[in-house]
């Protein structure tokens, strides 16, 4: 009957329902939003080494982050190649040059240069063409979402980066960093678009044949290349999306714009079930009156709260649902991980208890006296 | 069953000094009578009715349900005492907006959680009836006229059979028929059920209700009579 009380009150208290509900729909849309923005980031900025299909990486010593570092010697292959356990070794080349747009401008992109685009560090879904065209020399892939940007260039089309020569042979889907656009093409074109030294890479990338103990060989390979960082892949992706996080403000600008929703959430919920709870006070006088505890009364108003949070979760969700799949395929970072979900349920939940407190306090307040004046 | 009043008082601080409201006053209540409390404005009817409700505690004195002492019950236990011995009827209806006249009168069975039994929906079926109000049950409170609610909020004192059933000025804020309506209920229906009942009010309307009239003055039992009251005497004195 409390809970019954407290669902017919929502019901009927229809102006502060709703504005505890935009409280609740503001905290998990704006949050969720921030949310998935921050994740898409995240996943740009260690897109290339999420997606390279590789077991280790081998880079210089000391670097912070996978996008810099110095180059080192193709004599490492050589070494790696014939280890037990190995199954291939790819080096990559990446650097940076100016893409001649379709009209003559310049757009800055990001050169990747592999070998074997099929096998290690390639593009890892294609829109147009596939990773055949990427064989030639002179081939280089752009990725769908920058073609606009890069003067909407055609298949086959001839420009230049970095006064190269370089045809576009393939057009990417879903391939962006967080340094913005990403080519893929031969490594010796990209060795001559970011005019290096031959015989040093970037990066060598190991691939470790099925079964085998990966820490070992992780373990083997460090020992073997004491000049060299030894990552696994997903050791240099947290260590790429942490060095971001902390050196480019994303983190904290996050943490902000997130206390804020949260904040502006849970001023509106206090505000409106406050006012709500003021107007129900003689109500909450009737039923101590009638033989209810204050427990009774906290029942009624954490059933509201609840009930309140519940249909609020359920809109929130459902316009993130729209939200994410509108971007999802937009040049907007989206990305929402499923196990995010039952934590931004359960903070806001927390949240929207909170905002509850004061009219709580207030409801708990009502004297069973008051009802006779 | 008796409720008994042993020399009950209550102060109250009227913001400097405390300011005696209610002097000792002894009083014995038994059932299958209806007796009206009476007296000007300020004299403390409402003060006495509410120590005796247990919603305010005496400054002084003890009050016994059954022989039990009740006065100065710690909050949660007051608490189901009022659940289980009591029904209230107030000046107002004091109906809760939201929910439905059967769910209102359902409240007062469950305040403290739980479920309302079959037989309690049945007897509020038959308690509507019996007050006029069949066909309301399923209704919003704000439909219905302001007798109309003072009658529902009866059923809701009356659906859980309280020993005590204490009104508050029940009639106030009704027209001269419905005053009527309501305190004809009030005698026959709480009277039969034989359930002590207490109504405070100082609309001589009301007196021809009354089994027993207790005048009150400035805190203070005036006069206290059971002989059945007519209006003439009143004029005569
Ligand atoms: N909570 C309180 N704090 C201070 N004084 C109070 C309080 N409640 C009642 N009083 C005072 O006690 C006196 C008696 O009040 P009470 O409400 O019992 O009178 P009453 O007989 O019911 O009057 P009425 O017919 O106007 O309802 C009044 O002078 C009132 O000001
Ligand atoms: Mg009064």
């Amino acid at each position: 009957m409390r809970s019954l009380t407290a669902l017919r009150m929502v019901i009927h208290d229809r102006s502060s329902t709703a504005g505890a509900l935009l409280g609740v729909i503001a905290i998990v849309f704006l949050v969720g939003q921030q949310l998935s923005i921050l994740f898409g980031l995240l996943n740009y900025m260690s897109v290339l080494v999420d997606h390279s299909r590789a077991d280790a990486w081998i880079v210089s010593p000391n670097i912070r982050n996978a996008d810099a570092g110095n180059l080192i010697s193709v004599r490492y292959l050589d070494r790696v190649v014939g280890l037990d356990g190995v199954k291939w070794a790819e080096p990559v080349l990446i650097g940076n040059g100016l893409f001649r747009t379709t009209d003559g401008s310049f757009e800055s992109v990001r050169v990747v240069g592999i070998r074997r685009p099929s096998i290690a560090a390639g593009p890892w879904r294609y829109f147009q063409s596939d990773e055949k065209a990427l064989l030639d020399l002179e081939s280089v892939t752009v990725d769908r979402l920058d073609l606009s940007k890069l003067g909407a260039p055609l298949l086959e089309q001839v420009t230049e980066i970095g006064d190269r020569r370089v045809r576009l042979a393939a057009v990417t889907e879903g391939v962006r960093g967080f340094q913005g656009t990403i080519v893929f093409g031969s490594l010796d074109k990209v060795r001559e678009i970011a005019r290096t030294p031959p015989g040093r890479y970037s990066a060598i990338l190991v691939g470790y044949n099925p079964g085998v103990d990966k820490a070992a060989l992780t373990a083997q390979l460090k020992q073997i290349l004491p000049k060299c960082s030894v990552f696994t892949t997903s050791e240099l992706s947290r260590l790429t999306r942490n060095y971001y996080f902390t050196n480019t403000g994303i983190g904290s600008s996050f943490g902000f714009s997130t206390l804020i929703a949260v904040l502006i959430g849970v001023v509106i919920i206090s505000l409106t079930m406050y006012t709500s709870v003021l107007g129900r006070a003689l109500d909450f006088a009737v039923m101590r009156a009638i033989g209810g505890r204050k427990w009774d009364i906290a029942v009624v108003v954490i059933s509201e709260a609840l009930l309140i949070t519940a249909v609020g979760l359920f809109v929130g969700f459902l316009m993130l649902a729209t939200l994410l799949n509108v971007t999802g395929n937009s040049s907007i970072p989206s990305y929402f991980p499923a196990y995010v979900a039952p934590v931004l349920a359960a903070g806001t939940v927390l949240v929207s208890l909170l905002g509850s407190v004061v009219a709580l306090r207030v409801a708990l307040r009502a004297d069973p006296a008051s009802v006779f004046h | 069953m008796k409720l008994v009043l042993e020399k009950i008082a209550r102060d109250f601080s009227d913001g400097r000094q405390m300011r005696r409201v209610l002097f000792p006053t002894s009083l014995e209540f038994v059932p299958g009578e209806l007796a009206v409390l009476s007296g000007p404005s300020g004299s403390g009817k409402t003060t006495l009715l509410s120590i005796m409700g247990l919603v305010l505690r005496p400054s002084e004195g003890h009050l016994f349900l059954d022989e039990r002492e009740i006065s100065g019950l710690p909050d949660l236990e007051a608490a189901d005492m009022r659940l289980q011995k009591y029904g209230f009827v107030f000046q107002q209806p004091m109906l809760i907006e939201g929910l439905s006249v059967r769910e209102n009168i359902w409240l007062a069975l469950a305040v403290q959680g739980g479920r309302v039994p079959p037989e309690a929906r049945e007897k509020t079926e038959d308690l509507l009836t019996q007050l006029g109000l069949e066909g309301t049950s399923h209704m919003q409170p704000r439909l219905l006229s302001g007798g109309m609610k003072q009658r529902v909020s009866i059923a809701r004192a009356l659906i859980k059979s309280p020993d005590v059933l204490l009104c508050d000025e029940p009639t106030s804020a009704l027209d001269a028929e419905s005053g009527q309506g309501v305190m004809g209920i009030l005698k026959r229906i709480a009277v039969a059920e034989g359930c002590i009942v207490v109504v405070v009010s100082h609309d001589a309307r009301v007196f021809p209700y009354a089994d027993r009239l207790i005048k009150l003055e400035n805190g203070r039992v005036v006069s206290d009579t059971r002989e059945s009251y007519s209006p003439q005497k009143e004029d005569a004195q």
